[in-house]
């Protein structure tokens, strides 16, 4: 049963009104992963979210956790779940040792001497009242009460919302022990380092469908690699090689995107007095403006040496 | 400074943008102004055309006038009543008794929304980068809201000052700006009671809290002093009397206007130089940032309802066990002004008591523990809508929380606050009433304090079911419920209304105990129905989206 998904979605659609959000939604996450869910804002990863914790219901379709059924089953599927929201919403009148005490109690479940270890980590005190926290300080109430109970499945929803780089580095950390315990972790973020340094798998959601899916190093090998080149002399023509787009001239220097195999260009390149030669992978960033179709951002960039 | 640079961006008017509070404030305040000022309007107009259409001969008037003159308990729930022998005094009478009530809820509702509201929703902190300070922006605000009073006053003078053209009605035009201005004068002195109250508190919630309690104890000396139990100089203890005191148609005192206008400067005043002195979003009464772990109710959703509740019931209680106190305290002395004429019984007995004596008295003003305690219904139905939109919930309902039991524990919940509202009414009657040696038995009151739960567990289990199916409407129609069934039980009583809109208020349907017992059936019925519409909500909840505002 260990192959069994822990996230799973079967042409799910969601509608609000006559606005679609969802149109038909297919997604697997095995156990294990680290999932990363990308897209813009609206593009529905709130709605998805939503949908898998049963805090809203599918138009069609089927989503399940742990083969359970997200709304019939819903409190069954919590069970082994945990989540953190991008906004802390919390009773403003609780401190927050006793929100802790609450969640933790309603969870079941709390590993107490890792509770206080992450109190430690996120530098967090409980005997504040809920009303009286930064909006930094209650992300990490909801960080705290989801990591706590160590649960099989961690729903995170652009979770490091507000976390100060310090936070940021004690976030990283609890993932990837999470992930050396062996804990599932879906993550939906707009911080495209953090899915870089977390994520095992990326899916990119847009318009309500997923439009790509994998690992990163498989995203990467199917997208262009980025060529700088810089000349002595004169400029030679790339546009006619085989395999070479976006070519773009800047005095003596040329840019250019490859796919495929880079034996052409290099051909072209030596015969041309090349002086200086810069090629990197893309980065994530890019391959997400790729989906949306605007890499224009990004030709001011210089590519770093690979 | 960069701060300018930033903040006048989004700001359009650059002719004064030191005054842009002012015209955003007066821009909000204005339209709910004019929306109640036609309100007022309509109350106004129909009470005038009613009764010219009511009662058309002077002789059917004089005997109104005989009737409600000599009743002690509709003078301590509307006030006295002077000339209501004629159609501008009676008008005068009605509207003034009901909408000094209603203008008071509004200016507190409008003063602390436009002020704690908007800086509880961070808005101020945009507008005070620029060019304004603090103190500057109370002020400004506090000009705005007269803008909103401005308008209700307009409105109500210009639909009195056309209905009193009327042959029937005669209300010449002086006198019918002296009347708008009557009626607006409470929502004035609200409106700054409002204002003041978002400096003293944290939260618009809190400031509420406080304006309400302030405006419950100004009702309270007002009853006490309009009971005819001899405390009739207590009318010039209370903003309500001195609004009395104006006395607008009938017999004008102009100079009752000075401690209205005395009072509301020194609001003024006070909420201007409280602002200047306190934090952005801090309050100046102290709040508790940290305390010590109270974890013993945190353990599920009941704990938590009964947690979060707490405060606000043990507010509700205590106002309903001052309340109970007062009646209970004041019934013998008012009760001896009851004539026992029979149209004065008849008069009662259209709010269901009849007969004489100090339970006549309890069972009509029993119809304020009534709407009191169903406040809490409401109240309690728009905390838990608060808490699915803020997205509080969701906490919950993400982990082992099932969603029929977080609804069912704040309904069960909140259903225990009812029962326990209702027994410290009856409860504090009594001890009121054995104070004054008025000889009304214990249980005869405690049953009457259990009566009035009735209704308030139907209005609860109404509030339930639009939580269920139309959340967002869930506030609007349950106090709109409420409103309507006080209001028509009320008014209804003393026009005549037709039994099938009588018929509409969840009051009108229990029996007005402790002056007559308690009908259980009714009671059942009405609690059973309660209950039942509430299933229906927490089924309907339980197959729905989670909504946000």
């Amino acid at each position: 049963m260990s192959e069994q998904p822990v996230i799973e979605m079967r042409g799910v659609r969601k509608s609000f009104g006559r606005t679609p959000v969802l149109q038909g939604l297919d997604l697997s996450v095995p156990p294990g992963q680290t999932f990363a869910f990308l897209g813009r804002n609206g593009a529905g990863k709130t709605t998805t979210i939503r949908l898998l914790l049963g805090l809203i219901r599918p138009t069609s379709g089927r989503a399940e956790i742990f083969g359970l059924d997200c709304q019939r089953q819903a409190v069954e599927a919590h069970r082994r779940l945990a989540y953190v929201a991008g906004e802390a919403n919390l009773w403003p009148s609780l401190t927050g040792g006793e929100t802790l005490h609450l969640l933790g109690r309603v969870q079941g479940r709390v590993h107490e001497a890792y509770r206080d270890e992450l109190i430690g980590r996120f530098d967090f005190d409980p005997s504040k009242k809920v009303r009286a926290y930064s909006k930094g300080n209650r992300q990490k109430l909801i960080l705290i009460a989801a990591l706590m109970t160590r649960p099989d499945l961690l729903v995170l929803d652009e979770p490091t919302n507000g976390l100060d780089p310090l936070m940021e580095q004690a976030f990283r950390h609890s993932i990837h022990e999470a992930r050396e315990r062996g804990q599932t972790v879906f993550l939906s973020s707009h911080i495209l380092s953090e899915v870089e340094a977390l994520c095992d798998r990326v899916g990119i959601l847009r318009d309500g469908v997923l439009v790509d899916m994998g690992t990163l190093a498989e995203m990467r090998h199917l997208s262009a690699l980025t060529v700088e080149a810089t000349f002595d002399g004169s400029v030679p023509d790339l546009s006619g090689v085989p395999g070479v787009s976006s070519v773009e001239t800047e005095g003596r220097v040329v840019r250019c995107q490859v796919r495929g195999t880079v034996e052409p260009l290099l051909k072209v390149l030596a015969a041309s007095g090349v002086h200086e030669l810069l090629s990197r992978e893309p980065s994530l960033e890019e391959l997400f403006l790729a989906h949306y179709g605007t890499g224009a951002e990004l030709k001011d960039k210089p590519p770093r040496a690979s | 400074m960069q701060a300018d640079a930033l903040t006048r961006a989004p700001v359009r008017a650059g002719r004064w943008p030191g005054a842009v509070v002012a015209g955003l404030t007066a821009r909000k305040a204005a339209r709910s102004g004019a929306l109640w000022g036609y309100v007022f309007a309509i109350f106004v107009a129909s009470s005038a055309l009613g009764y010219a259409a009511t009662y058309k001969t002077q002789t059917e008037r004089d005997h109104l006038a005989a009737t409600f003159g000599s009743n002690a308990a509709i003078d301590a729930l509307i006030g006295p009543a002077h000339q209501i022998q004629t159609v501008a005094g009676f008008t005068a009478w009605r509207s003034l008794g009901v909408l000094s009530i209603v203008g008071a809820v509004w200016g507190l509702l409008a003063g602390t929304r436009l002020l704690r509201g908007e800086e509880d929703a961070g808005r101020w902190e945009a507008l005070l980068a620029g060019q304004t300070t603090r103190r500057a922006a109370a002020g400004q605000a506090l000009v705005g809201l007269a803008a909103g009073a401005a308008t209700l006053w307009t409105l109500t003078a210009i639909v009195t000052a056309a209905v009193g053209r009327s042959s029937k009605v005669e209300i010449n035009v002086g006198a019918a700006l002296f009347f708008a201005l009557a009626l607006a004068a409470s929502a004035v002195m609200f409106l700054a009671v409002g204002a003041l109250a978002s400096q003293l508190a944290g939260t618009r919630r809190q400031a509420a809290a406080y304006g309400g309690a302030a405006l419950g104890l100004c009702f309270a000396v007002r009853l006490v002093a309009d009971s005819r139990a001899g405390f009739g100089w207590l009318r010039w203890a209370t903003p309500l009397g001195w609004v009395e005191q104006l006395r607008p148609v009938a017999s004008p005192q102009p100079l009752a206007l000075l401690p209205i206008a005395g009072l509301t400067a020194v609001l003024v005043v006070l909420t201007i130089s409280l602002a200047g002195t306190r934090d952005l979003g801090a309050s100046v009464l102290p709040e508790p940032t940290s305390a010590g772990a109270r974890t013993w109710l945190l353990s599920g959703p009941i704990g938590l309802a009964v947690r979060l509740a707490r405060p606000t019931v043990a507010g509700w209680a205590a106002a309903i066990g001052a309340f109970g106190l007062v009646i209970g305290f004041i019934a013998k002395a008012a009760s001896n002004a009851i004539t026992s004429s029979s149209s004065a019984e008849r008069a009662i007995s259209r709010l269901g008591a009849s007969g004489t004596g100090a339970v006549v008295f309890l069972g009509v003003t029993f119809l304020i523990v009534a709407l009191l305690v169903a406040l809490i219904a409401t109240g309690q139905v728009v905390a838990a809508r608060a808490e699915e939109a803020s997205g509080q919930l969701d906490n919950l309902l993400v982990r082992l929380v099932p969603r029929w039991s977080w609804l069912t524990a704040r309904l069960v919940v909140t259903t225990a606050a009812l029962v326990i509202g209702g027994l410290i009414a009856g409860a504090c009657a009594w001890l009121g009433g054995a104070s004054e040696h008025s000889g009304l038995p214990f249980w005869t009151l405690v049953g009457a304090g259990c009566n009035v739960v009735a209704p308030a567990v139907l209005v609860l289990g109404i509030g339930a079911l639009t939580l269920g199916v139309w959340p967002r409407a869930a506030s609007i129609t349950t106090y709109g419920v409420l409103a309507w069934s006080f209001l028509v039980d009320l008014i209804g009583g003393i026009i005549g209304l037709n039994h099938w809109v009588l018929d509409t208020s969840v009051f009108h349907q229990i029996a007005a105990a402790p002056a007559v017992p308690p009908n259980w059936t009714t009671d059942g019925i009405l609690v059973a129905v309660g209950i039942a519409t509430a299933a229906v909500g927490v089924i309907a909840f339980t197959r729905r989206d989670l909504q946000g505002d």
